[in-house]
């Protein structure tokens, strides 16, 4: 039973306690118009073909992480901003598509699939962080279609989150949307979202918002955003998730890096 | 075809049956709210959602239903569901969605507390 319910108001006029709806055929029984804009089932992530330069841990193998199986509290942030007329928001998707990783900020990159964003493709993400670690995580290709495009985020992310981009006729002008739905994976990253990570994650999409707007030719265009806890509750059950933490990992990882080169000249073949 | 999205809320003894009906797409959010806050007013313990009227949802309407499921585990209420497609039932498990909602077959099933049906097995 809820723990805190709202008093009960008038139940006769807000909940009709009608019989159930006539028997007809149901709709799902049409062949789904959007199978091929979804991702087919993912077990385990692999990531294609990545420069050399990047560093590729903490995807593949790792199982995929949607809002409901992160740790800490679950926010819906959405960042908003107006194109004028622009574009089409078909055209603001395709080219949003096409250049996604252009518009991000300096330090932060995104190796995507030599096929584009589409559905079931895996990306490489590196990112600079503070203390001159680079963490790598990815994401999986969700969903994808002419009006939007969906990320998934795996095991050992920041976030356990989907993200979805789109645009959209808002009064009279074209808008493009990003909206995160998201908790922190673990109990560290939910210590470090508020300690400037929010900010951090904030100003984040208000860059590749306000990059894209300028791509269409719209200079200095206001980033609205709304910020909504969805859950303000911590999922203790899921503090397990630290194990896969892409920081320690990554750490980890670049604290080995002068041991491996060792490693690696005493494995080169003698002539 | 697009059908613009609706909800209806029923009562059956201690749970309140959302009929969805229409494309649950990000143009589904406020209807969505308005139907949950009935909910809530009614103080049910359980929500099932009825998803036989569905004939369509995008990956924002995925996003808004576990935004449901949230404010419902907010609200310690236990979400259901049914009468899902094969092909959402697949969708709803590559999102994880059926961690935390279970998905029976029929309505009779869900209220009956019934074999959950495959989907919600997979997990």
């Amino acid at each position: 039973m809820p723990l805190s319910p709202e008093p009960p108001e008038d139940k006769e006029s807000t909940v009709t306690q009608s019989p159930e709806p006539e028997e007809v055929a149901p709709a799902h029984t049409l062949i789904p118009r959007d199978a091929e804009h979804w991702s087919k089932p993912v077990t385990r992530l692999e990531v294609g073909e990545v420069p050399a330069s990047a560093i590729n841990i903490n995807v593949t193998g790792r199982r995929v992480m949607g809002p409901v199986q992160g740790f800490g509290k679950m926010w819906q942030k959405t960042y908003r901003i107006g194109l004028g007329r622009q574009a089409e928001p078909r055209e603001v998707i395709l080219e949003w598509k096409k250049n996604f990783s252009l518009f991000w900020p300096e330090g932060a990159n995104f190796y995507g699939p030599v096929t584009g964003i589409a559905p079931g493709e895996v990306a490489l993400l590196n990112l600079s962080m503070p203390g001159k670690l680079k963490l790598s995580t990815g994401v999986l290709v969700l969903f994808a279609d002419d009006e939007a495009f969906t990320l998934m985020t795996p095991q050992g992310h920041m976030f356990a989150a989907w993200i979805t981009f789109t645009s959209l006729e808002y009064e009279g002008q074209t808008v493009a949307e990003t909206q995160v739905l998201l908790r922190a994976n673990d109990p560290l990253y939910e210590l470090a979202l508020g300690m400037g990570g929010h900010k951090k994650e904030d100003a984040f999409w208000t860059h590749t918002l306000s990059s894209l707007a300028a791509h269409f030719g719209v200079e200095g265009a206001e980033v609205s955003t709304k910020v909504v806890c969805v859950d303000k509750r911590r999922q203790w059950s899921k503090a397990k998730n630290i194990w896969h933490n892409s920081a320690i990992r990554s750490g980890g990882y670049m604290m080995g890096t002068p041991f491996r080169a060792v490693a690696r000249s005493f494995r080169r073949p003698r002539k | 075809m697009n059908t613009a999205f609706d909800t209806h809320v029923r009562l059956r003894d201690d749970v309140a049956i959302m009929d969805l009906i229409g494309e649950i797409n990000s143009g589904a959010g406020d209807r969505l709210e308005a139907a949950y806050s009935e909910v809530k007013r009614d103080d049910k313990p359980v929500v099932l959602l009825n998803f036989k009227g569905v004939d369509y949802i995008n990956s924002s309407g995925i996003a808004l239903i576990v935004t449901l499921l949230a404010r419902a585990r907010n609200d310690d209420r236990a979400v259901l569901s049914c009468n899902l497609s094969d092909h959402y039932k697949e969708i709803f498990a590559i999102t994880r969605v059926t961690d935390f909602m279970t998905v029976y077959p029929d309505e009779s099933a869900a209220l009956a507390g019934s074999r959950p049906d495959e989907a919600s097995q997979r997990r």
